[in-house]
């Protein structure tokens, strides 16, 4: 018994599905809604305030189909609303987008020099193993460069050839052993030192020499001390240094200051002993002099030779740095191009 | 030193095969420098070391394979034929110092043939690297490569006087060589004469006039020692080293000098004909007595780590012809004169150590008595450089060695330490500062396509009176490069000021900048100082010019042990609990006013609740006159105890303005 005005509610109804379906934006989403519901002129509105035209028996009728109506304008606008505000979110997103394989932005950050870097690591591992560091002048006696480390006034290491003379008496230092005597002349064993620094060899520069390079000596003088712990303390530090599969092996060799003599070779660190061209097919490569300390030395430093013992070894850090990273030239060090250092 | 396989294999039957060989000699110290393969031969190169005469032929080496397998070593075998004529009826030898010459051994050979050596001592000879020069010449190097004793043959017949004297040349002396190089003597030169002039330079090379020729018939064997320290001075004098001075030098055997002139002469007769006149005319001065060494058997032990069998060690020394003898606690050991190395009883150890094998003793850690530490600066050092590094100064390592000029150019009144003897003219002196050092890289680095760039060095400038670290900062072209997403920053003044702030805050040194005693290397209108701490500015045009820069190059020279005395426990401010008021404003100063006159200023208004003052604008012409310049400041107020209130911030503002006014002329612009 549907009448006029039921029929006015249901073209309100269908008014409003036709026209949602353009609704694309939050700004037109409003202007819709206020057609519909606004409180002064909203079509629904407007005709909810007819009620009172409405002949008093179809008044229940009319209301009921008016709030079903409001209802549902209501929910449908709700999900509109939800629908639209989620489509410009994504777009807002969308504007936003960067092309992130663009390259980073980036500040420029120094690097240490690459000796630096190894020599706090040489450093490092042997402080953690209870030695001390210290260091000594480079323009020495050579009192302290030769003659307290059994190295006489006729000895072909202390020819003008080899070494930088300042004056009869001084030299720039061609090892970082001086420190050693000058820390045992002011120093009751036990000593346990590391000294690393820059020494002098008149070398002129190609691939493997450079004037100047730098050393690290270690030096241990306790009671007790034999030839079992140089080795055990030289393969610990091979191991922290290179990797733990690295094998140290010592061979008989001569230097003034030790007895026995020690050359030091490490395990090829490419090959892994299988034989390549950098240990020229030996598995084996030299890295340091070593050996027990000649107890003639402890003359020098006033130590009773009967009652200690100790070692003392030394290497390059360059070359201990060119091993760890395959580097064929020592010159790169100090020629300092920003392209081999920014690699550090 | 070049060892021939089978040469060896006359003195001790190896039964391994070369390369093996090589393994274990290395192991005992000849390490092994090449292995060559010839024709039915093997030649070890061995690395001799200077400690080890004795090695210095195939008798010695075969000596250690001996002591190395237990086998028997076979001296040389040989049989000489003597004539009846003495020998020293026909030469007379005298050695004038003994200290020098210890031992002088002739033969006479007469009657020889001189001429080409049989193809097997040829092949020998080069198996070791020696050229054939005729059969008496290659005899005595044969017998020096298997005895080690070097030789020297005269024609007997071309020395005056029938004579052999050993002395020091005479001043005005001169002394053609077997080189055809004319050397002039002097009396610290030991020269083996005839009656009237020099014929040889004692273990060096012998003289040409005295030369085997092939008119040769009646030669004269010398088979001398002489003093390790005289033929070395010689030698280096004289810039020469020949396979004999280098036998002399590191010390021959005295004993075996009789033996290798026989040997020598047995075998002239066998490949040269002649006859050896009877008697070795053998003027021998000093005959050295037998050196004995003291072993403590337990310092076996004691030195090496493990004991070793006492059967085990006798057998190493005999095999060694060391000629030990039991002792009480030990062994006397008895050091053949070849072993110029055994002097003391750590010398027997290490004979024991390389013969029983290094790898036969353990390895273990030597029990810890002692902390370890870094040197007293090294965490600060290590913090500067963190800091550098974040700044982005890359480190870089300059040789110590300068050129003089070059260092005089920046610091002319340092009196720098010179080498006796540089490598080049261009690096005469140990530098005074690391300047020509750092401007050096950087012109490396521009030459080879960088532009921009930041380093730094933290080492040692040396003068006469000693050596201390400094650190020295470099920056030139763009901080920041060009790139996609904002244009190029520059590296400029302010940027490394930026850098020294933050170093000068990093230690907790205060800044009191100034702009007096402008070093003439910098730019007089871009340098600042803080007294004798830092130095920094552009680098003068006139003084980059040498090295064709063609951008500006900022330096910065930083006192290290300023940096060092800071102190480590620093001080933390707790975080203010009030808010901080920021006001800003604009005003006009005159041209000359700098901003440390303004800073000065606002300071001295005396309100301690200010906190920060910072500069944010500058404008150098405008709506104002021509004369002034703008500038825009903003302070910050905030109190320790409360929040301050809006008219307390306007009284300060009013205080702090009326003294840039009053004292600066400032004029707030609106």
């Amino acid at each position: 018994m549907s009448s006029e005005w039921i029929g006015q509610l249901r073209s309100i109804e269908q008014q409003f599905d036709r026209e949602r379906e353009s609704v694309a934006d939050l700004r037109s989403l409003e202007e819709f809604r206020n057609g519909y519901l606004s409180r002064k002129s909203g079509l629904l509105t407007v005709q909810l305030q007819n009620i009172r035209n409405v002949p008093p028996e179809q008044r229940a009728e009319f209301g009921r189909v008016a709030n079903e109506i409001k209802a549902k304008i209501e929910g449908a606008l709700e999900a509109l609303q939800q629908k639209i505000s989620t489509t410009e979110g994504n777009a807002a997103l969308d504007r936003d987008q960067l092309d992130v394989t663009l390259p980073g932005n980036r500040r420029r950050i120094g690097h240490r020099h690459p000796l630096t870097i190894a020599r706090q690591e040489i450093e490092d591992i042997f402080v953690s193993m209870g030695y001390t560091v210290e260091d000594g002048p480079e323009i020495e006696k050579t009192y302290y460069n030769f003659e307290a480390l059994n190295i006489p006034a006729s000895h072909p290491a202390r020819d003008p050839k080899d070494t930088f003379y300042i004056a009869d008496d001084v030299v720039l230092r061609t090892h970082t052993s001086p420190v050693q005597v000058r820390t045992m002349e002011k120093t009751s064993p036990p000593v346990r030192i590391i000294c690393p620094g820059r020494v002098y060899r008149r070398d002129a520069a190609d691939a493997t020499h450079t004037p100047m390079f730098h050393q690290f000596e270690c030096l241990l003088v306790d009671e007790g001390i034999t030839f079992s712990d140089l080795k055990g303390t030289l393969e610990r530090f091979h191991k922290q240094f290179f990797g733990e599969q690295t094998e140290t092996r010592l061979r008989p060799s001569f230097f003034p200051f030790t007895e026995p003599s020690a050359e030091v070779d490490v395990s090829c660190v490419f090959c892994n002993r299988t034989g390549c061209r950098v240990c020229k097919y030996t598995g084996w490569i030299e890295v340091m002099g070593s050996g027990l300390v000649n107890p003639r030395l402890y003359a020098f430093v006033n130590y009773d030779a009967n009652r200690y013992t100790g070692f003392a070894f030394g290497g390059g850090v360059e070359r201990y740095h060119m091993l760890k990273h395959n580097i064929n030239d020592i010159q790169l060090y100090f020629q300092n191009d920003i392209r081999f250092l920014e690699q550090f | 030193m070049k060892i021939s396989y089978n040469w060896l294999k006359e003195f001790v039957d190896i039964g391994v095969d070369a390369p093996t060989l090589a393994r274990e000699l290395t192991n005992v110290g000849l390490a092994l420098e090449s292995l060559d393969e010839l024709e039915g031969d093997s030649v070890l190169d061995l690395d001799v070391t200077t400690n080890r005469p004795d090695c210095l032929s195939h008798l010695g080496v075969a000596r250690e394979v001996s002591a190395i397998h237990g086998l028997a070593l076979r001296k040389p075998q040989f049989k000489l034929k003597e004539g009846s004529k003495l020998g020293s009826e026909v030469v007379s030898i005298s050695i004038e110092d003994a200290e020098l010459c210890g031992r002088y051994c002739g033969r006479v050979v007469s009657g020889v043939k001189i001429g080409p050596s049989p193809d097997w001592l040829k092949k020998r000879l080069e198996a070791v690297g020696m050229r054939s020069i005729n059969n008496v010449a290659d005899i005595t190097n044969y017998v020096m490569m298997e005895l080690g004793h070097p030789l020297h043959a005269f024609d007997a017949a071309k020395l005056e006087g029938r004579q052999i004297i050993v002395r020091s040349a005479a001043l005005d002396e001169k002394l053609t060589t077997l080189d055809g190089v004319e050397h002039e003597l002097n009396p610290s030169i030991l020269v083996i004469a005839d009656a009237k002039k020099p014929v040889a330079l004692a273990g060096i090379m012998g003289g040409a006039e005295s030369e085997i020729t092939n008119t040769t018939t009646s030669i004269l064997l010398e088979s001398a020692h002489f003093s390790s320290a005289s033929i070395r001075k010689t030698a280096r004098t004289l810039g020469m080293s020949t396979e004999a001075s280098y036998r002399f030098e590191r010390g021959a055997d005295i004993e075996m000098a009789s033996l290798a002139c026989d040997r020598a002469a047995a075998m002239i007769q066998e490949l040269a004909g002649g006859e050896t006149l009877r008697g070795m005319i053998d003027v021998y001065p000093r005959k050295p007595k037998p050196v004995r060494v003291m072993l403590r058997r337990d310092r076996i032990p004691a030195v090496l780590g493990a004991p070793v069998d006492s059967d085990i060690v006798h057998r190493i020394f005999e095999r060694l012809e060391l000629k030990p003898a039991g002792a009480a606690q030990g062994w006397t050991v008895e050091i053949p004169t070849f072993r110029v190395d055994l002097a003391g009883e750590e010398d027997l150890l290490e004979e024991i150590a390389r013969h029983h094998g290094f790898d036969k003793f353990p390895a273990t850690l030597p029990p810890s008595r002692s902390f370890g530490s870094l040197l007293p600066q090294e965490a600060r050092i290590r913090r500067l450089r963190n800091t550098l590094s974040g700044a982005g100064y890359s480190e870089i390592y300059t040789y110590s060695f300068s050129n003089e000029e070059m260092e005089r150019r920046f610091y002319p009144d340092i009196e720098p330490v010179r080498l006796r003897n540089p490598l080049s003219e261009e690096a005469t002196i140990l530098r005074t500062s690391l300047i020509p050092g750092m401007l050096s890289t950087v012109q490396w680095n521009l030459n080879r396509g960088a532009r921009n760039l930041q380093m730094y060095e933290l080492s040692k400038v040396y003068w006469s009176g000693g050596e201390r670290r400094t650190v020295i900062l470099c920056g030139c072209g763009n901080l920041k490069s060009a790139n996609v997403h904002e244009p190029p920053r520059e590296f400029d003044f302010f940027t490394l000021k930026g850098d020294i702030e933050e170093l000068f805050e990093e230690f907790d040194t205060p800044m009191r900048l100034t702009t007096d005693n402008i070093p003439k290397y910098y730019h007089p209108g871009r340098f600042a100082r803080i007294g004798h701490l830092a130095l920094f500015g552009e680098l003068h045009p006139a003084y980059a010019e040498p090295f064709k820069f063609r951008q500006r190059v900022y330096l910065a020279e930083i006192d290290l042990d300023m940096l060092l005395a800071s102190s480590e426990g620093r001080q933390i401010d707790a975080i203010p609990r009030y808010p901080a008021i920021r006001r800003d404003f604009s005003l006009l100063f005159d041209r000359g006013t700098q901003y440390a006159a303004v800073q000065r200023t606002i300071a001295g208004a005396g309100i301690p609740e200010l906190v920060r003052v910072k500069p944010f604008d500058r404008m150098d012409s405008g709506p104002f006159p021509e004369t002034k310049y703008s500038l825009s400041i903003s302070v910050v107020y905030q109190s320790t105890e409360r929040t301050l209130t809006d008219a307390e911030v306007d009284a300060f503002d009013k205080k702090l303005l009326k003294n840039l006014e009053e004292r600066l002329g400032a004029q707030l612009r609106t």
